[in-house]
């Protein structure tokens, strides 16, 4: 057969490649439509280093739904979790493929105010980080940084407002002057989801925040969560998978650095499509 | 099961290392209260108001006559002002070491060796420097002019001293300062990353007030250091028992007497004891006692500032 016929020419075979690209982009606009999708990740790769401990993650993130990320220790969660506030970008080493959009942004554009956009995307860690100063003062730091000009009236508002909508008003109202280290475990991670909604953000990421807790305050953690979802879009990250069935409406399962199952939350537990996760999920490893 | 007791040499190995350590321990309080000791009791006795208000009387014959006023002043004087010099620097300095520095830049190593080799520097060798550099005619503003109608400072005076002694404290201030900057719990920085906070106004409002207990304890120790040298004072500050100015309490004079010449405690001590160029071992241990009640002192003021802080948290 003649050889000339059967190999088409580069800028065909160009061509053919961004036809496929393009139809692609058009299957997720469309899919992100239909599901309300705020964060939207397109082959995400991840390195520190030489070392690559994310590769080829795609997956969006509904708005108004708590989408929980689960997998063994270093199985990359919490590193796609930062990646999405570029908590990252601190670290020596690290470099990213991919794309990452928030609304339709690609938040590692240069041109993008990092600062900003982590206002908009808030995050909760591991243990609670309250700042060594009074419990108004915690949250008053954040919001006059992005609104200088505020008065003080306007200020104690916001600050009373984000500690009632953290479940913490009640117990710490009559004393906002107390330093915020005297705050129990429980109260001090509900102080920093307030410190977090104080500055109105669209996305709330919490990295495992019950892992110091005790189960009565992991209680109200989840209960604030559910409450919160219907104004916010919440990431957690959990090492905790009855948490995760108690109150995720997607799961994202990673194993060594692969997203290797995302979907309805009910479906990845009940129903894995993989191997591994139906192993993890009945608690094999991990 | 039987527990198997311990056998001899392993029992004696057990011991060396807490034994030797609490021994190096004791040599070194046994030491310093033997000297403290020594200095209260031959000083004691000469250390009373008079003592504390009058000025020296450098005269050989009377050796008994005399006070240490002026060195008093004369200490506060130079600790004030070297401390005003070193805090702005060896603040800014620790920020930008523990806050901004890559330590694998060649800039960062330079820093790093540039306030190694300061801190190993004999203070005598400032003092020298002091001198050489500040008698030069641009500095005739720090200290009144050598001889009528020449070109060259005197280079000795309150301010020469000051910021003699300021380069001299330098490199230990700002260790210590970096160190309690750099003690500041990382999830600090993070927290307030995470909530968009820029990274100055974070060291501003969350790391600074946190260090701030390391950072007094740094600005402490540079006064001890200042008020506790010797040879820099000796060069740089002029070899005098008094100040060059009269009514240095006068504020219209406090130029001159800023640019004056004057005298502290450690050159009090040094021109009273026959040690020094003195022959009056009495009058040197008195301002022995005396520097050492104010170091003693501001060290208290250190630890206090700490518990303090300590407790609000």
């Amino acid at each position: 057969m003649n050889e000339s016929l059967r190999t088409p020419a580069p800028e065909a075979d160009e061509a053919a490649m961004l036809l496929a690209e393009l139809d692609r982009q058009m299957i997720r606009a469309e899919r992100a439509l239909e599901r309300n999708t705020l964060i939207d990740v397109d082959n995400l790769e991840v390195r520190y280093g030489s070392n690559v401990v994310l590769r080829d993650v795609t997956f969006d993130v509904p708005a108004n739904q708590i989408t929980a990320f689960i997998g063994p220790s270093g199985c990359g969660k919490s590193t796609a979790l930062r990646c999405f506030n570029r908590m990252n970008d601190e670290i020596r080493g690290f470099s990213m493929n991919g794309r990452i959009q928030l609304g339709g942004q690609d938040i590692y554009d240069p041109r993008v105010d990092v600062t900003e956009l982590r206002r908009q995307v808030g995050m909760v860690f591991q243990h609670p980080n309250p700042f060594p100063m009074s419990i108004h003062e915690n949250i008053a730091l954040a919001v006059r940084e992005h609104n200088p000009r505020i008065s003080r009236d306007e200020l104690d508002g916001v600050v009373e407002q984000a500690l009632v909508h953290a479940n913490l008003w009640d117990e710490v109202k009559d004393d906002l002057k107390r330093s915020a280290l005297a705050l129990s475990g429980g109260q001090q991670q509900r102080l920093c989801i307030a410190r977090a909604l104080a500055v109105r953000p669209t996305v709330i990421m919490l990295d495992e925040p019950c892992a110091s807790l005790d189960p009565i305050s992991t209680a109200r953690i989840e209960e604030l969560l559910l409450e919160l979802v219907a104004d916010y879009t919440i990431i957690i990250v959990t090492h905790n998978l009855a948490q995760a069935r108690r109150i995720s409406d997607d799961v994202a399962f990673f194993l060594m650095g692969r997203l290797l199952e995302f979907g309805d939350a009910r479906r990845v537990f009940e129903d894995p499509l993989r191997r591994e996760t139906a192993d993890y999920v009945r608690g094999a490893y991990g | 099961m039987r527990v198997s007791p311990i056998k001899g040499h392993a029992r004696l190995s057990r011991w060396i290392g807490p034994a030797s350590a609490w021994i190096a321990a004791a040599v070194v309080a046994a030491v310093c209260f033997f000297i403290v000791g020594h200095i209260v009791r031959e000083g004691y006795a000469h250390v009373d108001w008079k003592f504390l208000t009058t000025d020296p009387d450098p005269s050989p014959a009377e050796s008994t006559g005399g006070g240490v006023r002026i060195p008093i002043v004369g200490t506060t004087f130079l600790v004030l002002l070297s401390t005003l010099l070193t805090f702005p620097i060896a603040l800014g300095a620790a920020v930008y070491l523990a806050e901004y520095m890559d330590e694998r830049w060649a800039v960062t190593k330079a820093i790093r060796l540039g306030l190694e080799v300061l801190a190993g520097v004999p203070s005598v060798v400032f003092g020298m420097f002091g001198v050489a550099m500040f008698s030069h005619g641009v500095f005739t503003f720090m200290s009144s002019s050598g001889a009528e109608g020449s070109d060259v400072a005197f280079g000795r005076s309150f301010l020469v001293a000051a910021t003699v002694m300021a380069i001299h404290v330098l490199p230990f201030v700002i260790k210590v300062m970096e160190e309690a900057i750099r003690s500041v719990p990382l999830s600090y920085r993070q927290g307030a990353a995470a909530l968009g906070v820029t990274k100055w106004r974070a060291i501003r409002r969350i790391v600074l007030p946190a260090a701030a207990p390391g950072i007094a304890t740094g600005v402490i120790l540079g006064m001890g250091l200042a008020a506790g040298d010797t040879a820099i004072v000796w060069l740089t500050l002029g070899g005098t028992m008094n100040m060059a100015v009269d009514n240095w309490w006068a504020l219209d004079q406090i130029v001159n007497v800023l640019r004056g010449t004057g005298s502290t405690l450690t050159t009090f001590i040094y021109f009273s004891s026959p040690a020094g160029e003195g022959n009056a071992p009495e009058l040197a241990y008195g301002g022995a006692m005396v520097l050492i009640l104010l170091v003693i002192t501001l060290n208290a003021a250190a630890t206090l500032i700490g518990r303090a802080r300590r407790q609000t948290r």
